[in-house]
């Protein structure tokens, strides 16, 4: 089977711009021009088209959000959120993008219409990474002063809701004492684990379903990046003294490690401050960014080196593993190939700067991308709460209409029975009139004998 | 025997029969025996036989004081005698004193005959089993299974609860009481039933005043078991907290008994309960005002009754949030019965104040405080979920305020503290109150609690309790406000921030957990400070107070160091982390973070976290770019590393060298100096203020750390200015040469591989130079040469420190001479300047030829020795 992944690599300095390689063969793609992206502000929207946020001076009074297109190598769509923006995510379909602001408020936008559909201020300080559950419908943030929040993101757009709750979010989770740098979320839906990676020198393990402290691990320097190992026996994590270490979440841990408690093993290739890192699970490979501009790709197997690109001078910030969509995979980007031209330019407007009051209401239906993956996107799942809660809805509403469809047949039958007893009745008039009349009869007949 | 009993007997009637006629018998003589007599002597011997009894042989087994085994004790439990009953049960008290292993293995037994004793008619009795039963058995069993044994008493225990003699009641209630101190559990096993029981004990019972001190248990028993009820304090949330580290992650949770299962029940029996309590409650006042002294018994007794009201209450309010969690919902009354709500609201609260009618010693003024105190905890209770009337209300009120403002307390000592441990119960409360009365109370509480904040010493807990309570009002944790000058509070918050680094410092390192405590909210308000907000210039203002926290600097430039450095290392980080929250930071504070990091004593690891957090914290544009540097450049010059001489085997021991953290630490600052961006402008910077300092001749470490620096942020061809150049070759050329001089040269081929490795520690800085300017290299060539011949006087201008001998001097040369041209690159760039090299010799010659006759054997030795390896390299040279 042919090898899918694409990697792509973005740097905090304009020059280096976006590059892209095959994972597989290790060629280099097309690298698109001028990005200076912020931590965790570059995402792949649907695989559709590149986005990143930009980094901005902190006094600059609107941020900067670019558009590529996969086979033009500038920008394409350029827009001005109301401040800087800092990280930067869509979801696994590309419906809606979120961005997280210098203020601590977090921005969510309809990537179609590039339309605002609701600012909230989440955070005390700015937003630092943000990262939605395996499922979309929770988002998970980070922030500058040290808080990780859990968003629902039905919660935050229903407007009655938000109103009567003192507040928005679902958990606020305040452990950690200096910024938070990474978080991820594992699989398993609402039972899902979150690690969160701060300058505190900490990875701390979260509960999703109780908001709970299940595992506090500390290192030996500063966690930028983290990354789960596809079974959640391990994750990775890399700090700024150029180790990736590996830490145990069910894995075996003996305490008797030399970095510290559950604390496994680190890869290390004297490199500089690890700053981002990747899993790509089809290659079952991990890959890391570094400060020193170089994209080294590792087999978490064998702890060893497998590739390395040179991605340029500045340090890497953002690697991202992405599908590589079909119609890159049909050679180089022939012109002559319509449908690629096609799919390739066609980017949505740019994203609102302020939310739009008098938007009719009606236009809310959710507006979706025209798929350009070579594979159908699933249909979303809905978190099993949200199931449950709709089971319960339905079991609500059905017991009462069930209880009316009850009535009637009872109501039917009462009167089948009335018919019935009536019929009796009849009968019983007939056999006795019958009974009457044979025995007036024998009495005729022995009158007569 | 019997028989001359018999005729003795026979003469005492016949002298009766002949009138005290007195008759002379002649001594010695005794009538003989009739002939036909029978002899009844009965001759007997002892007679042997095995013991056939096992019971009653006793030499193996437990035995009491008295001799008695356990099962003969147990049986006497029943004897129908009191002093038996009692002396058997003294005597297993001693048994199992005696033999502990004994209780192990027969305790259902004994339980199973003890347990008849609880109903016992005699008090006595039942005393001692309390006794033995409190002092030996349920210490003993605290590690079994408890939830059997407890079982196998309750049936006893309930039947006594309902005996007809009301002290076997009330001593049933004591019995219980012992039960749920040892095993908790029981009391939600039977709560209903036990609260069904209280209740009636307390309806039916008429004589409480005759009975106090017998009803005081039995009130005390009730607290325990109310206490035992989940309620709405917040204990509860910390407790819940605490999670273990080490577990499995995903595990499951731990059975425990699921608390709501049992819930409604008990609500019922308690809501019965509690009307109850406030008759016996009511039946008190009375006799407060007519007798002249609150006596201790129903001080008590009134006391436990307030405490269980106040339980029970708490645990109505955790069953309203239970039921309705605080996200969608109003006050919900479904709990709150009406006839409970108007009971205490009616009956009760009306009740307060209570007053001494007459006027008492401050004892009993106390004691009417405690009391008050007591209810009004229980009226907040109630106010947080029903809104309580206006007039009720402004009661209140006025008593906390002046409870916080202690008015209502005399100014003696005793009564000092009791006003400080009961006044920590209201504190809770207070900023829940402060959100909901009216802005002119607002503001009156607000003023007291800051009153009480101000005066309570700093290490009481009381103070704890007042912070704990600020942290609530400061940085409320369910709302995304952002205080401002508008805000309501504002006024008060600022006196409480500012009084935080005051606190800090006075705290000292004596109470590191008060400590901790205060470093924690500060870290909070910091997180919570909003860019440009009035009160995150507030947090930003902390700073210059908070300096002193770490050190100050005192006339005379002696170093006073706070009590940062003596804190446990988590205090110290929380205080490094909350340094990262300042919008920005000021050259005297960075000055005064700066010489703790260079105290000696100071732990590696705090120092390199502290450089880890201000780093960050320049990234995100809070120190100015140069004072950033200069706080670097001071930390590598004014590090002091000991010994002072370079012994290389030494160097990886923490104890005797810090020559090791002092090298990470240079890492660590070039690492940071990398990450800063714009090369060349850092090393513009960084030139001037280097070279400054390297001309004022540090100790080597330090130079070797500042030419590191210095390094790392050039690039090839170098950035170094002409003037530099020049400056730094003078100074490079004594540098190179002290290092030779002062890394000790040995014999042994061992060590010598690891001196070169030193040395090249020290060259490595100047090498990376020499290979971006070469003019650097033929300058400091020249310099040495003109070394050679200059007078050892102290005026001169050279930059050696160490060398001052010239044949030593010249010896080090030579041996850096050499040591540049062993590495692969260095001998290239020297060989460019054969010129310079064979000047040197030619001095050394010249130096030879002329002050030969100056020169003593070993110097000539030496000087000849250095020449002949000068000559081999210039050999070598093409």
């Amino acid at each position: 089977m042919e090898k899918m992944d694409l990697i792509i690599a973005s740097s905090s300095i304009a020059e280096a711009g976006v590059g892209c390689w095959d994972l597989d063969s290790g060629a280099e793609q097309l690298r698109y021009k001028s990005c200076a992206s912020t931590p965790h502000g570059l995402t792949c929207v649907g695989q559709r088209f590149i986005a990143s946020s930009q980094l901005r001076e902190p006094s600059a009074t609107s941020g900067s959000v670019l558009y590529w297109s996969w086979i033009k190598p500038q920008a394409a769509v350029k827009s001005f959120p109301s401040e800087p923006i800092k990280p930067f995510v869509s979801n696994s379909v590309g419906t809606y993008i979120v961005g997280g602001g210098q203020s601590g408020d977090i921005y969510l936008w309809e990537v179609e219409t590039g339309r605002l559909i609701k600012k909230w201020h989440a955070h005390y300080r700015a937003v630092t990474c943000l990262v939605f559950s395996s499922d979309d419908s929770l988002l998970i943030s980070g922030s500058e002063d040290g808080c990780v929040r859990v968003w629902s993101l039905i919660t935050v757009c229903d407007d009655y809701e938000s109103q009567r709750a003192s507040h928005l979010y679902e958990y606020s989770l305040t452990e950690h004492t200096l910024c938070v740098t990474d978080i991820v979320i594992g699989q398993g839906g609402y039972n899902a684990i979150i690690i969160s990676a701060s300058e505190d020198r900490t990875c701390k393990v979260w509960s999703l379903s109780h908001g709970r402290l299940l595992r506090n691990i500390v290192f030996p320097s500063v966690i930028d990046a983290i990354v789960l190992d596809p079974a959640e026996h391990v994750f990775y994590a890399g700090s700024r003294d150029g180790n990736i270490y590996i830490a145990a979440l069910s894995a075996e841990s003996s305490s008797s490690s030399s970095y510290g408690k559950h604390i496994l093993s680190s890869l290390y290739d004297h490199s500089k401050a690890v700053t981002c890192l990747a899993y790509s699970i089809e290659g079952n490979l991990l890959l890391s960014g570094s400060e020193d501009g170089m994209v080294r790709i590792w087999d978490p197997r064998t702890l060893n080196i497998v590739r390395m690109f040179k991605h340029g001078k500045g340090p890497v910030n953002n690697i991202l593993v992405v599908r590589r969509p079909n119609f890159l995979t049909l050679g180089a980007f022939s012109n002559s190939h319509g449908s690629s031209r096609r799919h390739g330019s066609l980017l949505p407007p740019p994203l609102e700067k302020y939310v739009n009051m008098d938007k009719d209401a009606n236009k809310m239906g959710v507006i979706r991308l025209p798929t350009a993956c070579n594979i159908l996107p699933n249909v979303p799942f809905n978190s099993s709460h949200i199931l449950d809660e709709h089971v319960k809805l339905v079991e609500q509403q059905g017991s009462s209409a069930a209880n009316e469809m009850e009535v009637e047949r009872l109501k039917l039958e009462n009167r089948k029975a009335m018919h019935m007893v009536q019929q009796w009745k009849k009968m019983y008039g007939n056999l006795h009139e019958f009974c009457v009349n044979e025995f007036l009869k024998g009495d005729d007949k022995g009158n007569i004998d | 025997m019997a028989r001359s009993k018999a005729a003795s007997s026979k003469k005492q009637q016949k002298q009766r029969g002949v009138d005290f006629k007195k008759i002379k018998r002649k001594l010695g003589r005794k009538l003989k025996p009739s002939k036909n007599a029978t002899n009844t002597e009965i001759k007997s011997k002892a007679i042997v036989l095995p013991e056939q009894s096992v019971a009653s042989e006793k030499a193996g087994l437990a035995v009491s004081k008295k001799g008695l085994t356990l099962k003969e004790l147990l049986q006497q439990t029943s004897h129908h005698n009191v002093k038996v009953r009692k002396d058997a049960l003294l005597g297993i008290k001693d048994l199992f004193q005696r033999y502990p292993a004994e209780l192990k293995l027969h305790r259902y037994v004994v339980i199973e005959k003890l347990r008849e004793r609880i109903s016992d008619d005699d008090k006595v009795v039942r005393e001692t089993l309390y006794q033995l039963l409190k002092s030996v058995i349920f210490p003993a069993c605290k590690e079994d299974n408890q939830g059997q044994f407890v079982s196998l008493m309750m049936a006893y225990i309930f039947n006594a609860m309902t005996h007809l003699a009301f002290d076997v009641r009330l001593m049933a209630f004591k019995f219980f009481d012992l039960v749920v101190q040892y095993y908790p559990p029981s009391f939600s096993l039977y709560a209903e039933k036990i609260l069904q029981n209280y209740e009636d004990i307390l309806r039916k019972n008429q004589c409480y005043l005759q009975d106090k001190g017998k009803l005081k248990s039995t009130f005390a028993g009730l607290v325990r078991c109310l206490s035992l009820l989940p309620c709405n304090k917040r204990n509860i949330e910390t407790c819940e907290k605490t999670f273990s580290g080490q577990g499995i992650l995903h595990a499951f949770e731990p059975d425990v008994p699921t608390e709501s299962a049992g819930f409604s029940p008990i609500i019922k029996k308690l809501k019965d309960l509690v009307p109850v309590l406030v008759n016996c409650f009511q039946e008190f006042i009375p006799l407060v005002h007519s007798m002249l002294l609150l006596d201790t018994q129903s001080f008590d007794c009134m006391h436990y009754i307030l405490q269980s009201i106040d339980h029970a209450v708490g645990f109505f309010i955790y069953g309203i949030r239970k039921g309705k969690p605080s996200l969608h919902g109003g006050p919900d009354g479904a709990i709150w019965d009406q006839t409970i709500s108007s009971v205490l609201l009616k009956r009760f609260f009306n009740m307060f104040p209570l007053n001494a009618t007459h006027n008492l010693s401050e004892k009993f003024d106390d004691r009417f405080f405690i009391l008050n105190i007591l209810i009004a905890e229980i009226f907040l209770q109630y106010s947080e979920w029903i809104y309580p009337p206006a007039v009720l209300l402004e009661k209140f009120l006025e008593f906390i305020e002046d409870a916080l403002l202690g008015k209502i307390c005399s100014d003696t000592r005793s009564s000092k503290a009791v006003w400080g441990k009961h006044v920590l119960s209201l504190l809770p409360f207070i900023p829940k109150l402060i959100r909901q009365v009216a802005s002119d109370w607002k503001f009156r509480l607000l003023q007291a609690f800051t009153m009480t904040f101000e005066d309570c010493s700093p290490e009481s807990s009381l103070k704890l309790a007042c912070l704990s309570a600020m942290e609530e009002m400061l940085v409320p944790t369910d709302e995304m406000v952002c205080p401002d000058a508008s805000y309501p509070l504002f006024e008060h918050q600022i006196i409480w921030i500012r009084a935080l680094p005051v606190l800090l410092i006075l705290l000292d390192d004596k109470h590191p957990s008060s400590t901790q405590v205060v470093l924690h909210l500060l870290l909070r308000l910091g997180q919570r400070a909003c860019m440009n907000s009035s009160f995150a210039r507030e947090y930003d203002n902390i700073q210059y107070s908070l300096s002193k926290f770490y050190s100050s600097c005192q006339e005379g430039g002696e170093i006073c160091y706070g009590p940062f450095v003596r804190l446990p290392r988590d205090s110290q980080e929380l205080s490094i982390c909350g340094l990262y929250y300042f919008s920005y930071l000021d050259q005297l504070s960075l000055k005064s973070i700066a010489s703790c990091c260079l105290r000696p004593e100071l732990e590696p690891f705090v120092l390199f976290r502290i450089i880890e957090v201000l780093h960050s914290s320049f990234n995100d544009g809070h120190i100015q770019i140069a004072d950033h540097m200069s706080f670097f450049v001071t930390l590598l010059s004014r590090f002091k590393v000991f010994p002072e001489n370079i012994y290389p085997a030494v160097e990886n021991d923490v104890k005797i060298s810090n020559r090791g953290t002092f090298k990470s630490l240079t890492n660590a600052v070039c690492s940071c100096l990398s990450q800063m961006g714009d090369d060349s402008l850092v090393f513009q910077i960084l030139e001037k203020v280097i070279l400054d300092q390297l001309l004022s001749q540090p100790p080597l470490d330090n130079a070797c750390a500042m030419l590191r620096m210095l390094v790392s942020q050039d690039s090839k061809p170098s950035r170094l200015s002409e003037q530099s150049i020049s400056a730094l070759s003078k100074y490079l050329s004594g540098y190179l040469i002290d290092v030779v001089h002062c890394i000790p040269e040995d014999d042994d081929d061992t060590t010598e591989s690891a001196r070169i490795q030193t040395c090249c520690y020290y060259f490595l800085p100047c090498f990376f130079l020499f290979d971006r300017s070469h003019k650097l290299v033929k300058l400091v060539l020249m310099v040495m040469g003109s070394l050679i011949t200059e007078s050892t006087a102290p005026l001169s201008q050279n930059y050696i420190q160490y060398a001052m001998d010239r044949s030593n001097r010249i010896n080090a040369m030579v041996s850096t001479l050499l040591l540049m041209h062993k590495d692969a690159k260095l001998q290239k760039i020297i060989s460019l300047f054969k010129v310079e090299t064979v000047h040197i010799l030619q001095i050394i010659h010249s130096l030879q030829s002329s002050e030969n006759a100056n020169m003593n054997i070993e110097e000539r030795h030496k000087i000849q020795c250095a020449c002949d390896r000068l000559k081999t390299i210039t050999g070598v040279m093409q």
